[in-house]
């Protein structure tokens, strides 16, 4: 019996990671978070604003567990509130979808094209690739050539193709489902950024307190 | 005399030790080896690569340092050419993940799915400005 009241008189909530909106927009319980509760509980809590978007608030909020527990109980008193999983969501506020421009985005392209084509020429300059490549030359054939094209241009096509292959994109259908080291590293990135966001957006996450 | 020789020979071991930790450091920094084991799996091979790269740094020091010559045809060079290319690319791509290049661009320019588009420009750029230098200059 007593197993059972407790049961019926718990929620249970899982903060999702990132939630996109379009500004105007109200944040609503079941958007921003995973809950399970008692059917006629969740239909007086799912739909519970629990933050509502101005101007001021920029285009990210993280809305803390601990404001949507104080919202629950506002509106529903005695019950207990079980959260699992992440303390906070991120809400992400988009204005529109803006598409790259396309002169901008050539003007980047082109700006990699020569910016790695000049850096390669001088790294190769820097550690005298020229005469390496003479000097294998010489050893293989024992000949002298100034210009060894014959290593030279299967080397510069290596060179893209070892690129291509740490990145795993001549394989369009994935050898296997792990993801490539740049997937993991955007990844990587998108969490840091995530962290930074979690902490300095979300005003009671820091405390001062003056103790003079 | 013999102190002379032995200060050098501590000095060459010395040295060799540095260059040697040093250039195994930095490849497993980059992360070559467990990205090809990866792709083609086959991870238990993983001593025998160690020693290839060993080999071949020493094959590399030979080929430095006593300046043989072997009368092989020059078809093989192509081979070398392939595989020290690859070698030298993904070198490049692995040292251009580990500075996070990719992420930061992609995210600024709102990129984030055309993300391949931009590592061709990279690796076209590479490979044109790597034909270039050798056929429009040649050895001064």
């Amino acid at each position: 019996m007593w197993e059972v009241s407790v049961l019926e008189k718990t929620i249970y909530i899982r903060m999702r990671h990132r939630l996109h909106i379009s500004p105007n927009e109200n944040v609503i319980l079941k958007d921003a978070a995973q809950i399970i509760a008692p059917e006629p509980v969740l239909k007086k809590i799912e739909n519970l604003i629990i933050h509502q978007l101005t101007a001021a608030d920029g285009n990210i909020v993280i809305i803390d567990v601990m404001k949507v527990i104080q919202r629950i109980t506002e509106v529903l008193g005695e019950f207990e509130v079980q959260t699992i999983g992440p303390a906070q969501t991120i809400i992400e506020v988009v204005t529109k979808k803006k598409g790259a421009s396309i002169p901008f985005f050539l003007l980047i392209w082109f700006l990699l094209f020569f910016g790695s084509a000049m850096t390669l020429m001088n790294f190769h300059d820097d550690v005298s690739m020229g005469s390496v490549q003479e000097k294998i030359y010489t050893i293989i054939t024992g000949k002298k050539d100034t210009r060894p094209l014959l290593f030279q241009i299967p080397y510069s096509v290596g060179l893209g193709l070892g690129m291509i292959l740490f990145f795993n994109h001549v394989f369009k259908k994935r050898i296997n489902d792990e993801p490539s080291p740049l997937e993991v590293e955007m990844f990587n990135y998108q969490m840091d950024l995530d962290n930074y966001v979690i902490l300095h957006e979300n005003k009671e996450s820091m405390k001062h307190v003056h103790d003079d | 005399m013999t102190i002379k020789i032995l200060m050098i020979l501590f000095l060459g071991f010395a040295s060799g030790l540095s260059v040697g930790a040093g250039y195994v450091a930095f490849l497993t920094v980059l992360g070559i080896i467990p990205r090809l084991m990866q792709l083609s799996k086959t991870m238990k091979m993983i001593h025998h690569y160690e020693w290839a790269v060993v080999i071949g740094a020493l094959a590399g020091v030979i080929a430095d340092l006593r300046d043989p010559t072997l009368g092989l045809p020059g078809f093989l060079l192509i081979f070398l050419g392939l595989t020290g290319g690859v070698f030298v690319g993904m070198l490049a791509a692995g040292l251009t993940e580990a500075v996070n290049v990719f992420p930061i661009l992609a995210k600024r320019i709102h990129l984030d799915g055309k993300i391949v588009i931009l590592i061709m420009a990279i690796v076209l750029g590479k490979i044109f400005g790597s034909i270039f230098q050798w056929v429009y200059f040649g050895h001064q």
